[in-house]
């Protein structure tokens, strides 16, 4: 295994020695670069132009939905074709890293010039180091922010909320919300809105989903069946939709709807919400609410990362894309275009500027952040923690049990890691 | 020796014959062999292994995936859905296709027309097909509940939303089934339904007794392809059925728990073993109704 790592490097770096007068001709390369979100792809797609018209290397990119996009590149992995570029998550990362599935790009982003870990979020380098190796540049960085419709606000004669709100007055403002026809709701927060939900409610409690070492799930912990008890409390006051609704139509259709007052989404919403007539003219968005008694205002943050396949047949070219797509001149524009929040430092302002909501409020909530929960196996234990938060919504179990059978299933899988 | 010679000769047409028979199915054999036979084993001694990340590093572990899933409550309810699934689609697309089929047999103004608009659910692909009836079936905003000012949870309440499923699963078949049953009325001769009119059999009489015995075989082969075809159902369930609907463990075929443990958990050596048992399963049901055709069945 070592001899075979020293011997890639030294390929590696005889590579990039002879590969150096063949940028001069380098017109003929055509990158591949994968994404899972379509509302992103136009932004992405004028910070390529702007590479292939500085460095004449094209690129095609191809957007595919989250679901398939998973499986399409798990395939490209084992089968040895990657797309040459692409997104990392952090639910997956740790898979791919440790596998040498992904280009290591450590020694390039010691030796490059754009690319200074120091500009960007300490824990999203984390989210793409292995054995302490880089293995993505930071894309972006994303926060969550509590959404609400002002025409319903109005009709109910209630205050907008503020930034001093806790979620006592959401409780209280979920309940005035909803009318008892069913045509109009409070809040909507599905089962599987982990990071922009429930989430942010446990860390403000002082809970938590994943130990440090990532060996002990936090489902049990006192703190996190508390908060979690606040989401049980709203299911039982019915302010928020069915999860027979909320499954066929999700939180976003529904407030696009406007039939539901109050959601917490991600910065990622932003194109959305900003394309959707309705909520432009409707809709606005303010800080996450605090815990009464903590005090505690905590907004679950992730990045995405730009990831190069290890196998492919342009890794040269795959990481000048990288390296300018880190950049501080492309993550300027992107979120001067509002794809997303930028991750390199101090470039967000631009991203606030995008539209015509308090987006102010996603960058007030970097003041305290908590990574997005995730182990080697973050999907497994993801998935069957939604299967079990079902039965508290059809109300067949209590959220105790549900966050005690959550607990049991996540320890058995951080186990066998 | 005039006779060796014919005997050669004969031998060399044979031999020719043999050669260009072989040579013309070799491209559906190659590719069957590739990408179906070959697969078909390989899974099966996956199935026997604790996978590893990307095909790397599996682990031989007997029969304990099996034992796994013979203890798994949630493959015995896939099972119960996947047969819930097949009890609606498969008798009830046959039915009816055989019904349009019988009308659409006869001459009458706009036959073709009919036989096409019939035909065409199954020209579309199956991912719009589902999407557009996944907004029909909507409780909140579906055509069908506006229409009949109604509020059913068609596609979420885990009591109906298989069979909602499943009428998906007869409306984009029916077409097919139709087809098929249409070539084999065609092979039926006039003269039996002459013949039975003379004696007085006619309209119902005569679809029992001459139409359906003479279509058997017919009959027999979509009931055969279509067992095998509702038991491995699995793209409806996945584009109607989201993931955080509370219907899902109710509704989710053992394909789509394949899935689900193959390409999501990326547990590919459990995913291959539902897979195993489904296969055993089709085989032991093809085989009853091979042996079962014998009582109904009737080949001239």
């Amino acid at each position: 295994m070592n001899f075979k790592r020293v011997a890639a490097l030294l390929l590696a770096g005889a590579m990039v020695m002879t590969a150096v007068p063949v940028y001069a001709k380098g017109d003929d390369v055509t990158l591949s670069v994968s994404i899972w979100d379509t509302n992103q792809e136009p932004g992405i797609k004028e910070i390529l132009a702007d590479f292939t018209e500085k460095t004449g290397i094209k690129t095609e990119i191809s957007v595919v939905k989250w679901d398939e996009y998973w499986t399409m590149l798990e395939a490209g992995a084992q089968g040895g074709s990657l797309p040459d570029v692409f997104w990392m998550h952090s639910n997956e990362s740790q898979r791919y890293m440790s596998n040498d599935m992904l280009l290591d790009l450590t020694d390039k982003i010691k030796d490059s010039d754009l690319i200074d870990p120091e500009n960007y979020p300490e824990d999203i380098w984390g989210l793409y180091t292995y054995d302490d190796k880089y293995y993505a540049v930071p894309k972006d960085i994303d926060t969550i922010a509590l959404w609400y419709n002002k025409t319903l606000f109005d009709e109910a004669g209630l205050d907008y909320p503020t930034a001093d709100w806790t979620w006592d007055d959401v409780t209280e403002a979920a309940k005035k919300l909803t009318k008892d026809d069913g045509s109009q709701y409070g809040l909507a927060m599905r089962n599987d809105n982990n990071q922009a939900g429930y989430y942010n409610l446990i860390y403000d409690n002082g809970g938590y989903i994943i130990s440090d070492d990532k060996t002990k799930s936090g489902w049990d912990d006192e703190k996190t069946i508390a908060a979690m008890q606040t989401l049980e409390g709203w299911i039982k006051d019915g302010v928020i939709p069915s999860l027979e609704t909320m499954s066929e139509n999700n939180e976003d259709v529904l407030f696009e709807a406007g039939k539901i007052a109050m959601t917490c989404q991600g910065s990622w919403m932003l194109a959305a919400f900003k394309e959707n007539e309705y909520t432009a003219a409707n809709c606005d968005c303010v800080e996450l609410p605090k815990n009464a008694e903590t005090g505690r205002r905590a907004s679950l943050y992730n990045g995405l990362g730009w990831a190069a396949s290890a196998s492919g047949e342009h890794t040269d070219e795959a990481w000048q894309l990288i390296e300018y797509l880190g950049s501080k001149e492309a993550q300027e524009k992107q979120a001067e275009l509002g794809v997303t929040m930028s991750a390199y430092k101090d470039t967000s302002d631009a991203w606030a500027k995008s539209a015509d909501f308090n987006l102010q409020a996603y960058l007030n909530m970097m003041d305290d952040m908590e990574i997005r929960p995730y182990s080697k196996s973050t999907v497994t234990w993801e998935n069957e923690d939604n299967e079990i938060l079902k039965g508290v919504y059809t109300g067949d179990i209590t959220m105790e049990e549900a966050c005690k059978q959550m607990a049991d299933q996540m320890n058995e899988k951080l186990a066998e890691e | 020796m005039a006779k060796t010679t014919k005997s050669q000769a004969r031998t060399k047409r044979e031999r020719s014959e043999f050669l260009w028979g072989w040579l013309f199915i070799l491209p559906t054999t190659i590719g069957l062999i590739v990408l179906n036979i070959i697969p078909i084993f390989q899974t099966i001694y996956q199935s026997f292994f604790k996978t590893g990340d990307f095909g790397k590093g599996n682990i031989f572990i007997g029969l304990q995936n099996y034992q796994k899933v013979f203890a798994d409550k949630e493959i015995w309810q896939a099972l119960i859905n996947t047969f819930k699934y097949a009890i609606v689609e498969v008798p009830f697309s046959i039915v009816i296709a055989l019904v349009l089929a019988v009308l659409l047999n006869r001459k009458m103004k706009g036959r073709s027309i009919y036989r096409t608009i019939i035909f065409l659910p199954m020209v579309a692909a199956p991912a719009a097909v589902a999407m557009v009836w996944r907004w029909l079936f909507n409780s909140d905003y579906g055509l069908i509940n506006n229409v009949f000012h109604v509020h059913v949870n068609w596609v979420s309440n885990p009591k109906i939303a298989v069979f909602a499923v499943a009428i998906i699963g007869v409306w984009s078949i029916i077409g097919y089934n139709m087809v098929l049953f249409l070539s084999g009325l065609q092979e039926i001769p006039r003269d039996y339904y002459e013949a039975a009119s003379i004696d007085g059999a006619t309209g119902v009489n005569a679809f029992f007794n001459i139409t359906v015995p003479l279509l058997s075989p017919t009959i027999f082969f979509v009931l055969v392809t279509r067992v095998i075809g509702s038991l491995q159902v699995f793209d409806l369930i996945y584009m109607v059925i989201d993931k955080s609907n509370p219907a899902l463990t109710k509704t989710q075929s053992l394909v789509y728990l394949f899935y689900k443990y193959a390409f999501i958990n990326k547990n590919m050596g459990y995913g291959a073993t539902i897979v195993v048992v489904l296969l055993i399963i089709t085989m032991i049901l093809t085989v009853f109704q091979m042996i079962g055709q014998k009582k109904w069945v009737f080949y001239n």
